[in-house]
Parts: structure tokens; sequence; C-alpha cells
């Protein structure tokens, strides 16, 4: 008999649990990672920063920057350390093939000190960040979808998009307070 | 095929027996650990190399640089997890150096990126099938390569030709003396032709200002630093040489040269690329940031007029490791 042998690797083991949900914010420290990439990034934060601040909450910003060799071993120090001073992490975001894959890798290193932990993509990237999460053995990572193209529009129309998926950020953030359990406008 | 486990060609089929005899001729355990690889992160053992080398059609002879080729790209510096998920048209490609590219008759003469009939087709096949089918590289799961690249198919594996080339050999510049494998992130390869020039300072600025276009990895101000690579044809190589014996020379010349005028770019991205403090005193951005970021090699026909150019994708630094004895 003539046996042929396999030529794929396994999936590693699976988490499929989202991980702690974030809670009340009064007073907690939330972790924004935004990158170089996007500037529609940059402006759909800080519209949700200045609203989880007028939650009660403190909101740090980190910019992943290069990630290979000595600047990229930098930047994991001080992404490691703004996760050990943070209670939870806002990682974004996925809106193309490498930057969804350095979201999904830094969103997995937050979930991983168990804090709670919501990756952020746009529409046209979540099936990859999705597969990416499950590949990286947390196929629960909880996950928030922007629309899908994003960059190309103008600030204004941003920070819309932004207002108004912000209750839906935070249902998906597992977020309790009043502001998330009220259905979308 | 219809498990999913090819590129579209036809494949040799993996038997036990076949993979056992890669083995015995690669000298390797089966169950040694090579790498994880991403974005699957998974576990490439000698055996797994085994398995798609047969499928690809390569002989055990080829395992001592299959194995180094796949540590070098699993180098976190090489940024496998990003190169494997994205949007550009990247592929590894990897250079050989040393005496091994005479055992493995790896092409460095003419047609070397792609066209010579040999083993080498074979090898950057089984490395491609390697990405395929244990890191997870794959079109619309995980990659989300808008274009690819034929050099997805079959690799890009070429060596240099030390013979022909007055410096010293690009891994031993490097680091790496003797057979040797670099990789390097490639958005495929491009063509400078060149019917005029006759000095060094002809060729290498012709060379220079061909790789300063705007779209090219380095200047993109969503990559923090890159690096870039010309090959230079053995002709020009000596008429480059005799101006400039020093290879340190030569990178610091395509460096000054490529580069653009910021006012070129629009003016959406002058601060974009300002932050990065890429614009020089003189108004000028350099493709890269440092000389050092240039890799020169030589190789190619002798028919001279043509170097090539293969610029880099993203953050992704070139890694260059020693092949084992077999």
């Amino acid at each position: 008999m003539t046996i042929i042998l396999d030529p794929t690797a396994s999936l590693v083991h699976d988490i499929a649990d989202p991980g702690p949900p974030a809670g009340d914010l009064q007073g907690r420290k939330i972790a924004i990672r935004i990158d170089m990439l996007w500037r529609s990034w940059d402006w759909v934060s800080e519209i949700w920063a200045e609203r989880l601040r007028a939650e009660g909450a403190e909101v740090t910003f980190w910019r992943s920057c290069g990630r290979t060799g000595e600047e990229g071993e930098q930047a994991d120090r001080e992404y490691q350390a703004l996760l050990a001073q943070s209670d939870m992490a806002i990682v974004g975001l996925g809106n193309c093939g490498s930057c969804t894959s350095w979201t999904i890798a830094d969103a997995l290193t937050a979930a991983a000190t168990g804090m709670p932990t919501i990756a952020v993509a746009t529409a046209h990237f979540e099936g990859l960040a999705r597969n990416l999460a499950k590949r990286g053995g947390r196929s629960g990572l909880r996950l928030h979808i922007l629309p899908y193209p994003l960059d190309i529009l103008p600030k204004e129309q941003v920070h819309d998009i932004a207002r108004n998926h912000y209750r839906s950020f935070l249902r998906d953030f597992g977020v309790r307070s009043g502001l998330a359990e009220q259905s979308a406008a | 095929m219809a498990q999913g486990w090819g590129d579209g060609l036809p494949l040799i089929p993996p038997t036990q027996a076949r993979v056992q005899d890669f083995l015995i001729a690669g000298g390797r355990f089966p169950d040694e650990l090579i790498a994880v690889l991403p974005p699957l992160r998974a576990e490439c053992t000698v055996e797994k190399i085994a398995i798609n080398a047969v499928m690809a059609g390569c002989t055990g002879e080829s395992m001592p640089l299959l194995c180094a080729a796949i540590e070098a790209m699993a180098d976190p510096k090489f940024d496998l997890a990003g190169l494997n998920a994205t949007t550009g048209s990247v592929v590894p490609a990897l250079i050989v150096n040393g005496q091994i590219r005479n055992r493995l008759d790896i092409p460095c003469q003419a047609g070397c990126l792609g066209g010579v009939a040999g083993p080498a087709v074979a090898i950057g096949r089984a490395i491609r099938l390697i990405m395929r089918n244990v890191a997870g590289q794959l079109i619309g799961a995980t990659s989300q390569s808008v274009y690819g690249t034929p050099g997805r198919v079959a690799g890009i594996l070429f060596g240099e030709w030390e013979e022909r080339s007055p410096w010293a050999p690009l891994a031993e510049r490097r680091g790496v003396q003797g057979d040797a494998v670099t990789a390097y992130g490639a958005m495929g390869t491009a063509n400078i032709c060149d019917v005029v020039a006759n000095s060094a300072d002809g060729f290498l600025d012709m060379i220079a200002k061909s790789m300063a276009y705007p779209g090219a990895n380095g200047f993109l101000p969503s990559s923090a630093f890159a690096e870039t690579l010309c090959v230079i044809n053995p002709i020009w190589a000596e008429v480059i040489a005799r101006a400039y014996p020093r290879m340190e020379d030569v990178q610091a010349y395509i460096w000054d040269k490529c580069a653009l005028p910021i006012d070129w770019f629009r003016p959406e991205y002058r601060d974009p690329i300002g932050n990065l403090g890429r614009i020089k005193p003189d108004g000028r951005v350099h493709l890269v940031p440092s000389p050092d970021d240039v890799l020169v090699m030589v190789a190619g026909g002798e028919g001279g007029l043509h170097a090539a150019m293969l610029h880099s994708w993203g953050t992704c630094l070139t890694v260059t490791r020693p092949v084992a004895s077999a």
C-alpha cells in the first residue's frame, strides 16, 4: 500500500472565549494602539477617546511604527510597558494585509495578559482578521468592524462614522454602560 | 490538489518511500524543528520540508539550503507574518553564495532571475509550497496580495556570480562566509536598461535614478525604514569597480543619487514623509535611510546593457544564514 504524507501543518490550540468584557469604564486605564499608516484610525480613535474619557476612563495612545530590527525590539518593549500599566486594550487598525497581521498580533499579545481586548478592522479585512485570530489560537478575539473603504474618506465623514459606530463598538467590547445598552440609532 | 495542497501545477505524490529517501539524502532528523511559520504559526519540521520538497520535485541534496532559507525567513527581522498577509506583491528572494551554487546548479549568470532550466526551479517551488502548506499563506484566506507575483509560484532563487564580482560576496559582506543564503523581501524584479553609459558614474546614475520612483517601498510614509537591492551585470560591475573598488563607495553613490526632491511629491505627502525625518536639508528624500541599506550584488549575463532592481517590502529586513554541509 502506498502511503501519501500530509504536507500541511495543524492549527494551534484554539481559545473560542472572547475573554473578559470591558465592563465599567469609570476609572479604568485604556490603551489605544494606533499606527503610522491610517489617518482614518487616528480620526476614529480620537473621537472614541473623547467619549471614553467622558465616561470616566483614562486613555493612553501608543503608535506602532517600525516593527523589525532594533526599532521593532524597542517597539515591543514600549508596547509591553503600555499593557503593563493598562486595564484594557483597543488595537487597530486592520486595513491592509500586513497591518491586519500586526493588529491581530498585538491584540493577541494584549489578550494573552487576560485584559479585555478588542481589535478593530475594516470590513474588507474582517475575514483576514478573524482567520489570523483563529490561527493565532484565539478565534474568540473581540473584533469591531468599521466600513471599507475608510482611509480615502474626508475627516468629517470619518468622524461621523466614528460617532455612529461608538455604541456598537462598546457592545462588542463588552462595556457595561447605559449608552452601550441603548440600541443603535 | 483536491486536498488544497498544491499551486495548480502537477505535483509529485509525497509517498512515504520518496520522503524517506529524501530525508536520508538530506541527512537531517525528520522531527527536527526548523522554525515556526506565520500566519499559521505552525511548526515547520524537517519532515514537512521534505514532504513539500518531494512534491516540488527537489532532490535530497537541497535539504540544507531549504532549511537555511526557512530559518532566514522565520527570523523576526524578516517580518514573515506581515509579508505573508500583505496587500503587496512581495515574495522572498533567496540569494545563494558559496560553492553550494555550483553543487545545486543555482543560476547566477544569464537568465538567473527566471527561465534557466535546473534544480533551482524545484527548490524555489518547494519554498513556496512550504509557505502555502505549512505557513498557511493562501490568497483570499490569509494573503491579501492585490496582484501577487509570478515569483510566488517557483520563488526567486538565484546566486551571486562571485567569480565575476570585483567585490566580496554579498553574504560575506553581511558576515557569513562560504555557503550562505540571503532572504530578501522583494516586490518583484524590474529591469534597468542603458545603451549609452560607458563609465562607472554613468551606469550608477542610471541605476540609482531608475530605482527612485515615488511608489517604491522606501518612499512610502508607512515604512519607517526600508532597504533596496540592485543586481549589476558583470560587464558593468567591472567598469564600476575600476572607479569604485570599495563596495561602500558604490553603495554611497547609489544612495546619494537614489532620491527625489520633496517638492516632487504632492503637498499631502510632505507632512507624513517629513514626520519620519526623511527630508534632508537639501530638500531631497532618499529611497532608503542610509548607504548601508543599499544592497548590491553581481549576477546576470555577459550581454551587459541591463541591471535589475528589486525593491523591498515594508520594514522587512534582509537576513543571511549559513548553509550547513549535508
